[in-house]
């Protein structure tokens, strides 16, 4: 979509936006500018930009009597019992750490040891539509994040990024994110929420998500 | 109030019941416009506020379900994207930004932007795909809804001023695109012609609505 050569080249970038935030491009053209706004700040700024004007369009949707899906919705995003944080936690610790539970548990018998430091604060990430599962665990006195992730690792040129927000909805950067298990350090108070965004490669250049929020969870004590 | 007027018709051709809306005597004080309540709750919505998520379903899910049926012409389809968006709602709260738009525009977005990821699924899988509902559509006056403030009715002006200064086909085209999801592809083929000289013409089309509507 780059072949019309009578226009400003500084249009193109733009009018990838309009095509984009229009629905003009098909299927392969609008995967790649989807992945695009989720690693390029400058590229969604245009895309905002383009919602922005024709958001007046909007309008011209009418309002129609809506199902009542809320229960349906409800049950998607809060998965009832038992406590989604205590559940993912051990099946997300995987076999190696479930034998290694079972031989600590033994020698816990054996000689009971001092409690090993454990998460007092949980939060489990989920985006469905990925397939990503991330479960956090906060231990204050090594002031560590510890990660587990499961599911999909970023599309080549992009990364995984860790936040907390405030109880004033204020982010701060915790780190990047591996495959399977992270340790990061920082301090998480209770009350807040962690969030994971997907950045460009290097991380967020700004001190806030640029990329798109995949998942966020409050934390809460396991 | 929903007096219908066809799809078809230029945007113009409707600019005399907006005008009527918008000169009715407002209700609202001008200050009520300044105020965004849906802003409001996605911001409790990123603080998981559950009842926030319950309110913001009553005040939003009517408007989303319409956009949702017009862009996907399928009711099944649309309830259950309905509930799609809603998940993507919360999840994403956190990253809405009053300073760059409105609630109701960052909502609609997200409903169009995952309806448009449906369509195009559906359509590389099955490549041909005739929009059955195509003459169907109609534009209504919505009438005054939950974003319907001072402010907006002046944007809409904008809007309607601006489509109306661009040849009418083009507006027609750039209209079907952004309220049923049409491509390059499809708007080519109804209006018989080749998909580069739509291409051109939208992106030309484009450039003069980007100039006028930044005037």
């Amino acid at each position: 979509m780059t072949d019309d050569t009578s226009l400003d080249p500084r249009d193109q970038d733009d009018l990838l936006a309009a095509e984009y935030v229009l629905g003009l491009l098909g299927p392969d053209d609008w995967r790649r500018a989807q992945e695009r706004v989720a690693v390029d700040g400058d590229f969604a700024a245009k895309v905002q930009g383009w919602e922005n004007r024709l958001a007046p369009l909007n309008e011209y949707f009418p309002e129609e009597p809506a199902p009542d899906l809320l229960d349906q919705i409800e049950a998607r995003l809060f998965p009832p019992a038992p406590t989604p944080a205590r559940r993912g936690w051990l099946w997300g610790a995987g076999l190696g750490t479930a034998i290694a539970a079972v031989l600590a548990l033994v020698v816990f018998v054996a000689f009971p040891p001092a409690p090993p430091p454990a998460p007092t604060l949980q939060a489990e990430l989920v985006d469905a539509e990925r397939g990503l599962t991330l479960l956090v665990g906060v231990i204050p006195q090594e002031e560590a994040v510890i990660i587990n992730a499961t599911g999909p690792m970023p599309e080549a040129g992009s990364v995984y990024e860790l936040w907390a927000i405030d109880e004033g909805g204020a982010p701060r950067s915790l780190g990047l994110l591996d495959e399977g298990e992270t340790r990061l350090s920082g301090v998480v108070q209770p009350g807040e929420t962690v969030a994971v965004s997907l950045e460009p490669a290097g991380g967020s250049p700004e001190p806030v998500p640029t990329g798109p929020v995949l998942a966020t969870a409050l934390l809460a004590t396991p | 109030m929903a007096k219908g007027v066809e799809t078809s018709a230029p945007l113009h051709k409707v600019y005399r019941t907006l005008t009527f809306v918008a000169v009715l005597p407002h209700p609202g004080k001008q200050a009520s416009s300044m105020q965004d309540d849906i802003a409001d709750l996605l911001e409790r919505l990123s603080r998981q506020d559950r009842t926030a998520l319950r309110v913001l379903y009553d005040r939003a899910a009517p408007k989303l379900v319409g956009l949702l049926m017009r862009m996907l012409s399928n009711r099944a389809e649309a309830e259950d994207a309905l509930q799609d968006v809603f998940v993507k709602l919360w999840q994403r709260a956190a990253t809405f930004d009053p300073e760059k738009g409105s609630g109701m525009s960052w909502i609609c977005a997200i409903a169009r932007n995952h309806a448009l990821d449906r369509l195009r699924a559906r359509k590389s899988r099955a490549a041909q795909q005739t929009d059955p509902l195509d003459d169907d559509i109609q534009i209504t006056d919505p009438g005054p809804s939950a974003e319907s403030t001072m402010l907006l009715r002046a944007q809409m002006q904008d809007v309607i001023r601006c489509f109306d200064e661009l040849p009418p086909d083009r507006a027609q085209a750039v209209q079907a695109a952004y309220l049923k999801g049409q491509s390059y592809r499809e708007l080519a083929e109804k209006h018989s012609v080749p998909l580069n000289t739509m291409r051109t013409w939208l992106r030309r089309a484009l450039i003069s609505l980007r100039e006028c509507l930044d005037r």
